[in-house]
């Protein structure tokens, strides 16, 4: 019989045998491990999102006769201006095309477009992130870059069977090479201020010292060439530049699009060219 | 005729159900607008009453078998290095199983208590394995700490539903939860 002190202790020799165990346990088999507790959850994390387009389509289905023809009439409006904004679109990539190969400039990189629903939002101090209803079933690829509307969604980090986590703009995971909106130069985003009671924030560093911005006389930022987006999307407004410790550059706070916490519909941009 | 023993399983999937509940809170109250302050952000970790039924309740193989089944879909989930929750959810887990004979661990209020313990200890813990991330720690905990009060205050509430939860699907299956003798209804 093992004696009393043992067997009192017993609880903490198992604990320390597991995690022997674990850290022994081959890689691969970790892998497989997460990835097969992450499919056994995935109906679980898209059912309530099936649901509720479930519900948004019976609340639709509820308007009248003529709220959906006042709608009609707003949508054509709205196309006819898609329209001609295509065309527009057309002839300038024409153009851009045209110099591409006057100049001898390598191309700019294309993307299909893959439209997702979001099926889960996991917004917290630690990560900031959602889970769309697309993987590698519609040939979804890790960080492949996600927009909205208002500019910068987020990235891709995770790409499952039907299912995709995009790392968020607000997330203090996630870092890209942006530039001031008008000045070439690189600078420095990251995601991670995101207070409870305010709308999320991000830092900016390495800002040249001819820069000011206050909440006044905002600076607009968007993405440079040197990130996987393509450049020029809005990521927000620089509400804040102070010298930074060094006086070298400057560092500053960014204004992000309130939109990003109610987000139902996102555009995953999917390079047609991922060797370049 | 043998009966397979499921206690394990039970409890598992009863945390399953919390964890997806969670989840779907969690996404409701990643944008809320409140009256007077506006737009907000609150996030709830409930880690602590995943362990707590396992624990306090099964035979410590049952009860290990779950938390760690738990850890792992909680893992798989979250972006954290693949273990992360099953080393504190164990930590946790043996911490309680120690110390349960000395205490009356079969009252709901003590559950409690051992649950909103348990959940201060993996928030600060995650906190501490994740904050460097950030690029102004100082405003993350302001937030881990609004966001630690709202996961305190809702598992005081629902830890005594979750713990009868969990007692009905044994009695309904008509296990003892921790000699795993058929009990007659």
């Amino acid at each position: 019989m093992l004696p009393k002190r043992f067997d009192q202790a017993r609880p903490f020799v198992v604990l320390a045998t597991i995690l022997l165990a674990w850290i022994f346990l081959p890689l691969f088999a970790k892998v497989f491990t997460r990835a097969s507790f992450f499919e056994i959850q995935a109906p679980l994390q898209v059912a309530d999102s099936f649901v509720r387009d479930l519900q948004t389509f019976w609340s639709n289905k509820a308007h009248s006769k003529d709220e959906l023809l006042k709608a009609g009439k707003q949508v054509a409006g709205l196309i006819a201006q898609y329209e001609y904004s295509n065309q527009r679109s057309a002839y300038l990539e024409g153009e851009i095309l045209r110099l591409e190969n006057l100049l001898k400039l390598p191309s700019m990189p294309d993307y299909r477009f893959e439209a997702a629903r979001v099926a889960r939002r996991d917004f917290s101090a630690w990560w900031q992130r959602m889970i769309i209803r697309k993987g590698s079933n519609y040939g979804i690829t890790v960080g492949a870059p996600v927009v909205f509307a208002g500019g910068v969604v987020g990235r891709i980090t995770e790409v499952h069977k039907y299912t995709s986590v995009v790392d968020l703009v607000t997330s203090p995971t996630l870092r890209l090479a942006a530039t001031i909106a008008g000045d070439p130069r690189p600078v420095s985003y990251q995601g991670g201020l995101n207070n409870t009671f305010s709308a999320p924030r991000g830092t900016v560093d390495f800002v040249s010292n001819d820069f000011f911005a206050s909440p006044s006389a905002r600076k607009k930022l968007v993405t440079s060439d040197l990130s996987v987006f393509p450049p020029g999307l809005m990521i927000g407004e620089i509400t804040s530049l102070e010298p930074s410790a060094d006086g070298l550059f400057k560092n500053g706070e960014v204004q992000l699009d309130q939109r990003l916490g109610t987000l139902t519909e996102v555009t995953v941009l999917i390079p047609l060219n991922p060797e370049e | 005729m043998r009966r397979y023993d499921l206690r394990w399983l039970v409890v598992t999937l009863a945390n399953l159900v919390l964890w997806w509940l969670v989840c779907l809170a969690n996404h409701y109250l990643a944008n809320v607008d409140l009256p007077l302050i506006g737009p907000s952000s609150f996030y709830l970790y409930l880690g602590g009453l995943f362990v707590v039924y396992g624990a306090l309740r099964l035979d410590p193989r049952h009860g290990l078998a779950a938390t760690i089944l738990t850890a792992l879909l909680i893992d798989s989930v979250e972006p954290v290095p693949f273990g992360t929750s099953l080393f504190l959810f164990a930590l946790v887990h043996v911490t309680v199983l120690y110390g349960r004979h000395r205490f009356p661990r079969e009252g709901a209020v003590f559950a409690v208590v051992v649950a909103l313990l348990a959940n201060l200890f993996l928030v600060i813990a995650l906190s501490f394995l994740l904050v460097g991330a950030n690029p102004r720690p100082g405003h993350a905990w302001l937030r881990i700490f609004f966001d630690l009060l709202c996961s305190q205050a809702v598992i005081a509430l629902i830890a005594p539903w979750f713990i009868a939860l969990q007692d009905q699907a044994m009695h309904f299956m008509e296990i003892h939860p921790e000699t795993g003798r058929q009990v007659h209804r």
